[in-house]
């Protein structure tokens, strides 16, 4: 069975304006601009399967927001192909848009000045919803995301969580095969973003929707996707299981040590020198080192540190995925230089 | 399980395409409305600016021909009548045509275009239905009552003949406003509006509120072919006036409304074109 989403060789450039400088350069550029190609995509390959949860990540101006465009029918690719389930995007877009719902975190898709109903009967509308589906879908809402409480208040008047359930609820009403969330729990609290992840995870199981999320906050990531896409200047960088990634970067271990005295990093350096294990630059009496569960044990580092230092407290924890991802940018930028 | 997203609604095409976005439009209008109607004292505002902005423009008028009899030939009440009908099709512009005003500040550079894209909807209806203004309406009311003053100082019939010359003409002079500021509009798609161009455009829809025969031949050419503001108001009010000669070139009225209003939405459909394509 084919993909859902096909992707291959997708590849998108930016034509930019080299700007003079001056008022002169400004009018000489009007006249006779200079233009400089950005690589914002670079061939860019994956496939996506019908009920996958992927979470597309980097940094900013990596290329996310630009392959979510052209996945979208926004952006019309430089080169590349792009097929959902036979349709291609930019060009079937009026046909294709009814099988999607996006969601953009930093902005509404809604009505601002109308009341949250009258934005959902407008959709309805516009995406000709059967009643029946409409009512299903509202109460699907209303027990999962709450929508119920705010549903006469003017979107203006929302607050951030609130807006987000309801962009949520915009989105899925016309019952979409795929959903894009761009960066869809950005500035939310703790408790907004446990309630958009939660609803995520239910409505996925419950009308098996398709869905591609971007987002700097990698708690989404660990809770909602097993398989991560990561883009860097473009081109994909790591493409597969979350618990892979960990593994592949060797679950990497950090060990915190309060001492009783001061000393320098290369004093513990001493201490541990027959073990694989890094101490950050540090003086003091508070200490950080890190090491790799395949490579040494936790037991093994703190045994060597307990028995030649005056230690009044430690600390174990697991690097998290966010410092993973950073490596791999590192690494990236290592390769390219 | 197919994964076929082609098994679905073929996209519509022709009349019922055209029937369908209509209902849009209405249903998107009875919103506006209903959001409106939480500013009750907006519309009263408004009424009154727009009734102010009237009574100036007819003083002007009145005092013009205090000091002339006739303008070219052109009495008072005709040269009234011309002013007043001018409003209907400037009023139902209005009333649509909002958002063309500011278009490239809210949609291409604060980006609203991309949910634009998104939706099964032509881009153009949606830009056009999400906001509507309520001067429109005002301009309209008053228009059809200063062409009925206006038509009764003439001695000019009032009939069910005239009613449907007003419900073809305005809205075939209104096609004639919204291609003009729409081709306007689209040129954004292409080079980034610092200056604006509208703004002194719409300026120049005054000339328009006179009979053109006042003009020098240059600009008489100048308003029928090339901006052709003289058939927002003088050649289809001419065929309720009865001009001789004029009369006739009213009927040409709903042609160029079709054609123009064609030709820029053609520009603009390039113009989404390039926007997909350049992504800015």
């Amino acid at each position: 069975m084919a993909p859902l989403i096909h992707v291959r060789d997708l590849t998108r450039d930016y034509r930019l304006i080299k700007k003079r400088e001056g008022v002169a350069g400004g009018f000489v550029d009007l006249l006779r601009p200079r233009y400089r190609d950005l690589r914002a995509v670079d061939s860019v390959c994956f496939d996506i399967e019908a009920g996958e949860m992927v979470g597309y990540i980097g940094a900013n101006g990596a290329g996310k927001s630009t392959t979510i465009k052209m996945l979208t029918g926004i952006l019309t690719p430089t080169s590349g192909k792009v097929s959902v389930g036979g349709l291609v995007p930019w060009r079937d877009r009026l046909q294709y848009t009814r099988h999607i719902g996006v969601v953009f975190g930093q902005r509404t898709q809604l009505w601002w000045d109308l009341a949250v109903i009258e934005s959902f009967r407008l959709l309805r509308k516009i995406y000709e919803v059967p009643e029946n589906i409409y009512a299903e879908q509202m109460k699907v809402f209303d027990d999962l995301l709450g929508v119920g409480e705010f549903l006469h208040q003017p979107v203006r008047k929302l607050s951030l969580g609130q807006r987000m359930r309801c962009d949520l609820a915009a989105a899925l009403l016309h019952r979409p095969r795929i959903l894009f969330l761009d960066e869809p729990t950005i500035g939310l609290d703790v408790v907004a973003k446990e309630s958009v992840r939660g609803f995520l995870r239910e409505i996925r199981d419950l009308q098996g929707v398709t869905v591609i999320l971007t987002t700097h906050d990698l708690g989404d990531i660990e809770q909602l996707c097993r398989r991560v896409i990561i883009i860097d200047k473009g081109e994909v960088h790591f493409d597969g299981e979350l618990e892979d990634l960990r593994t592949r970067l060797g679950r990497r271990v950090r060990l915190t040590v309060d001492l009783r005295e001061a000393v320098t990093a290369d004093d513990l350096r001493k201490v541990t020198a027959d073990l694989p294990v890094t101490w950050r630059d540090r003086e003091g009496k508070n200490h950080v080192a890190e090491f790799r569960r395949a490579e040494v044990s936790g037991a093994e580092v703190i045994r060597q540190v307990v028995n030649d230092c005056q230690v009044s407290d430690l600390h174990l924890a697991e690097v998290d995925i966010e410092e993973i991802v950073r490596d791999i940018y590192r690494a990236a930028g290592k390769e390219k230089a | 399980m197919s994964e076929n997203l082609l098994v679905g609604r073929k996209p519509r095409r022709g009349v019922t395409a055209f029937i369908w976005q209509l209902g849009i439009y209405g249903t998107y209008f009875a919103q506006f409305v209903k959001s409106r109607l939480a500013y009750r004292m907006d519309f009263v505002i408004d009424t009154l600016a727009v009734s102010f902005s009237i009574v100036i423009q007819m003083a002007v008028l009145t005092t013009l021909f205090s000091k002339v009899r006739s303008l070219d030939g052109w009495s008072f009440p005709e040269v009234l009548f011309i002013y007043g009908f001018s409003l209907v099709p400037l009023g139902l512009f209005n009333l649509i045509s909002v958002n063309l005003y500011g278009f490239s500040e809210k949609y291409i550079i604060q980006g609203k275009l991309d949910r634009v894209l998104l939706r099964p909807v032509g881009t153009l209806t949606q830009v056009l239905c999400e906001s509507f203004s309520v001067s429109g309406i005002n301009e309209i009311l008053l228009g059809i009552g200063v062409m009925i003053y206006a038509g009764r100082e003439l001695g000019l019939p009032l009939g069910i003949q005239q009613v449907l010359g007003l419900a073809v003409l305005a809205p075939s002079a209104a096609l004639v406003y919204s291609g003009v500021f729409l081709a306007i509009t689209s040129v954004t798609f292409w080079f980034e509006d610092r200056m604006g161009l509208a703004p002194p455009v719409y300026n120049l829809i005054r000339f328009s509120r006179y009979p053109i025969t006042i003009y020098s031949l240059p600009v008489r050419l100048f308003l029928t072919f090339a901006l052709p503001f003289a058939w927002v108001a003088f050649y289809p009010a001419t065929w309720f006036l009865g001009s001789p000669g004029f009369a006739r070139v009213a009927l040409l009225t709903p042609l160029v409304g079709i054609v123009v209003f064609s030709g820029a939405v053609l520009i603009w459909k390039r113009g989404i074109k390039r926007y997909s394509s350049t992504g800015s």
